[in-house]
C-alpha cells in the first residue's frame, strides 16, 4: 500500500498550478488537494510555491520563453510549471541552488515524465549561468507581473498610483486580526499575543484591527476557537464601522459569505432587532454559519440571490443593507494571485452589470431613510464609481452621502482605498440613502 | 538486499493468487529483506510479495512514521472483529498516484506465520487493519481499484497504460 500523504511537494504545486493555466480553476480547490496529498510538514512550503508562482508568473514565463527552443505541449503543462517553480525557487526564494534544481529534477519522476529531467536540469543550471541577462528584453507586462490589459486599467485609473498597486499586488499580503469586542478589547489582545510570542501592531485604520508581523496559523492564536478573534484584512473591516448598524435595527448583509463582516456587525451591534446573512451559494453559506458558531452570534441565514430577494424579505423592512458584491478582485491580487491569470477584459462589463442589477434588486428592501453600503474588492472604477453613478441615474430616491474619512480616495460617489505595501486590501466603499 | 521491480496495474500477473509458504528458509529471509528495501524506497507502508512477481502469501508492513516498526505476516488469515466499515483513501504502489476512498472493517483478528514459521496473533485497527486487508487482497489476486466503479477503474487503467507506454 502506498503512504497517504507522500506526494512530492513541487509535482503536487505543478500539478496543481497546471489546473489553474490550462483548465481555468481557481486555485483555492487544486491547491486544497494538493495539500491533502503532500506530506503535513510540506504544507507551508507547497501554498508558498503556488502563490508566490502565480504571483510572479509573467516575469517567471517571460524568463522561461528565453530558455525553450520551442514551446512545450499543452498536456505538458505541468512541466511548463514545475520550471517556473524552479525558477521562483531560484531567483525569490532562499532555497539553495542545488536543492532547488534536485528537488524540480526529482518532481518529473513523480509526474510520471522522466524524459523531462534533462530539460528541467538543462534550463535551471542555464538559468543560473546567464543570471545577469535574465530580464533583458522582457516586456514592461512581463516585468511587473501583470496582464496587459489590467496594466493598462490600472494606469488608466490611477495615473498616480499605478506603481503603488502593482508593488503591493506583487508581494505577500499581511495577516491581519479583528478583535471580538464581545469578548475583550484590542490593548488586552495584544497584550495576549505578545504573552504567546506573536509580534504585532494596531491597523490604522480601524478600531478593531491588529496587523501581524507574520502569517501564524490560525490555531496559535490565543482564544481562537472561543472567537477571541477572527482573521480579516483593516480594509474589510471598514465595512461594519462605515454602516454602523444601531440598537433595534434590522439589518440586511446581501453577499454576506463567508462572513466576517456580517460578524463584525454582530460584534459591534448586539442589541440589533435582526441580522439577515444572506448568499446564494449554500456551501459557501455554511462558512457564515460555521463563523457565527465560532464567535457566538446570532444571525438569520438565507440561501438566496441578492439581485432576485426572495419574496420573504419584505419591502422597506431593512433600516441598512451591507452589499459586498461579487467583483473582479483587482484589490486583492496579492492574497489571490490567480486573478491575474483568471479575469479577462471582458469580464468586466458583466461584472458591472451583475453589481448594478443587485443594487436594483435590494433597493427595494431598504427603509426610507434608510442607508445601503456598497462594498467591492476591486480598484477598477468600472466596479466601483461606475456602477453607483449608473444606479443613482436611474432612482431618484438613492442620494448617496459622502464618506468623510482620512482614508483612501475620492472615487466618485465613493472612496477607494488602493492595495498597499505592507498595507491594506484595495477595497471600494459608497454609501447610498433612500429618500423619506 | 537488492531492491525488486514492483508490478504494475492493470498486469496480469497481479491477478495471480499466491500459494501458502511452507518452507522458512535462509532464501524466505533474503526475500522478506529485500520487500522491506523495496517497500520502504517506494516509499510505501505495506507490500505483498504478489507485487513483486513472487507469488507466495507474504506481507511486509510499516506504518509508523519513522518507519522502524516493520511487521512481517506470513500466510495470514484474517477475522473481522468489528463489521462496521470504516473510509480510507488508499493509494498502492502497484497503482501509483492515485488514491481513492475504500471501505473496510475497521477492525481485524489477524493469524500468521513470523519468518520463523512462529504462529502469532495480532489485533489491528485504524490504519494497520486497512493495510492488512490492502494485502491479504494482493494475495488473493484483488487490487483496491476493484472496489471502485467501472469508470473510475478504467480511467485509472488508461492513464497508467499510457505512462507504460510513455515509458517504454
Amino acid at each position: 500500500m502506498a503512504a497517504r500523504r507522500q506526494r512530492d511537494c513541487r509535482a503536487a504545486a505543478a500539478t496543481a498550478l497546471a489546473r489553474v493555466i490550462d483548465g481555468g480553476e481557481a486555485l483555492d480547490i487544486p491547491l486544497a488537494e494538493a495539500l491533502e496529498q503532500v506530506e503535513a510538514r510540506d504544507s507551508g512550503l507547497l501554498q508558498q510555491l503556488c502563490y508566490g508562482t502565480l504571483r510572479h508568473y509573467y516575469r517567471l514565463d517571460g524568463i522561461l520563453g528565453r530558455f525553450l527552443d520551442k514551446p512545450l505541449k499543452r498536456r505538458d503543462t505541468d512541466i511548463r510549471m514545475l520550471l517556473l517553480i524552479g525558477l521562483h525557487q531560484l531567483l525569490d526564494l532562499r532555497i539553495p541552488d542545488h536543492a532547488a534544481i534536485s528537488t524540480c529534477v526529482e518532481a518529473c519522476r513523480s509526474l510520471g515524465k522522466p524524459w523531462a529531467t534533462r530539460l528541467v536540469n538543462g534550463i535551471l543550471r542555464r538559468s543560473l549561468r546567464e543570471a545577469d541577462g535574465l530580464t533583458d528584453g522582457l516586456t514592461e507586462s512581463q516585468l511587473l507581473g501583470h496582464p496587459d490589459w489590467l496594466l493598462s486599467s490600472f494606469k488608466e485609473s490611477w495615473p498616480q498610483h499605478w506603481q503603488q498597486l502593482v508593488a503591493a499586488n506583487n508581494q505577500h499580503p499581511p495577516m491581519c486580526l479583528r478583535v471580538n469586542r464581545q469578548h475583550g478589547n484590542r490593548a488586552d489582545y495584544l497584550e495576549r499575543l505578545e504573552a504567546a510570542g506573536i509580534e504585532a501592531g494596531v491597523c490604522e485604520l480601524v478600531a478593531d484591527g491588529i496587523r501581524l508581523a507574520q502569517a501564524v496559523d490560525v490555531n496559535s492564536l490565543p482564544g481562537f476557537a472561543d472567537g477571541d478573534v477572527s482573521v480579516q484584512d483593516e480594509a474589510a473591516q471598514l465595512a461594519a464601522e462605515l454602516l454602523d448598524a444601531q440598537a433595534g435595527e434590522r439589518v440586511l448583509d446581501a453577499c454576506a459569505a463567508p462572513g466576517g463582516k456580517a460578524c463584525h456587525v454582530l460584534e459591534r451591534q448586539p442589541q440589533l432587532e435582526e441580522l439577515v446573512a444572506m448568499d446564494r451559494d449554500p456551501a459557501r453559506l455554511a462558512r457564515v454559519e460555521d463563523n457565527l458558531a465560532r464567535l457566538q452570534l446570532s444571525a438569520a441565514l438565507l440561501c438566496a440571490d441578492a439581485a432576485a430577494p426572495p419574496e420573504e424579505l419584505t419591502p422597506g423592512s431593512f433600516d441598512r443593507i451591507l452589499v459586498d458584491a461579487p467583483c473582479s478582485g483587482s484589490g486583492v491580487i496579492r492574497r489571490h494571485p490567480d486573478i491575474k491569470l483568471l479575469r479577462r477584459p471582458q469580464d468586466l462589463a458583466g461584472l458591472a452589470d451583475q453589481q448594478l442589477e443587485i443594487l436594483n434588486g435590494l433597493w427595494p428592501l431598504l427603509k426610507p431613510g434608510g442607508r445601503l453600503l456598497y462594498v467591492t474588492c476591486s480598484v477598477l472604477p468600472a466596479e466601483n464609481a461606475d456602477v453607483v453613478a449608473r444606479f443613482l441615474a436611474t432612482h431618484d430616491d438613492a442620494d448617496s452621502r459622502s464618506i468623510e474619512a482620512d482614508w483612501g480616495e475620492t472615487s466618485g460617489d465613493g472612496r477607494q482605498l488602493l492595495t498597499t505595501v505592507a498595507g491594506w486590501d484595495g477595497l471600494y466603499y459608497a454609501m447610498l440613502e433612500k429618500a423619506h | 538486499m537488492a531492491l525488486l521491480n514492483i508490478l504494475e496495474f492493470p498486469d496480469p500477473r497481479l491477478r495471480t493468487v499466491a500459494e501458502p509458504v511452507t518452507v522458512f528458509d535462509g532464501a524466505l529471509s533474503k526475500l522478506i529483506d529485500d520487500m522491506f528495501e523495496t517497500m520502504y524506497e517506494a516509499p510505501g507502508i505495506g507490500l505483498a510479495a504478489t507485487q513483486v512477481d513472487v507469488h507466495k502469501r507474504i506481507i511486509v508492513i510499516d506504518v509508523s512514521e519513522a518507519r522502524d516498526e516493520p511487521l512481517v505476516f506470513i500466510n495470514p488469515e484474517v477475522e473481522v472483529l468489528d463489521p462496521e466499515l470504516g473510509e480510507y483513501d488508499e493509494g498502492c504502489l502497484s497503482v501509483p498516484g492515485f488514491y481513492e476512498t475504500v471501505q473496510r472493517p475497521q477492525r481485524v483478528k489477524v493469524t500468521a506465520n513470523d519468518r520463523d514459521g512462529e504462529l502469532f496473533t495480532m489485533e489491528l485497527d485504524g490504519l494497520l487493519a486497512v493495510c492488512i486487508q490492502h494485502e491479504i487482497d494482493h494475495l488473493d489476486g484483488k487490487l483496491f481499484v476493484d472496489y471502485l466503479s467501472s469508470l473510475k477503474r478504467t480511467r485509472i487503467r488508461k492513464k497508467l497504460e499510457k505512462q507504460h507506454r510513455l515509458r517504454a
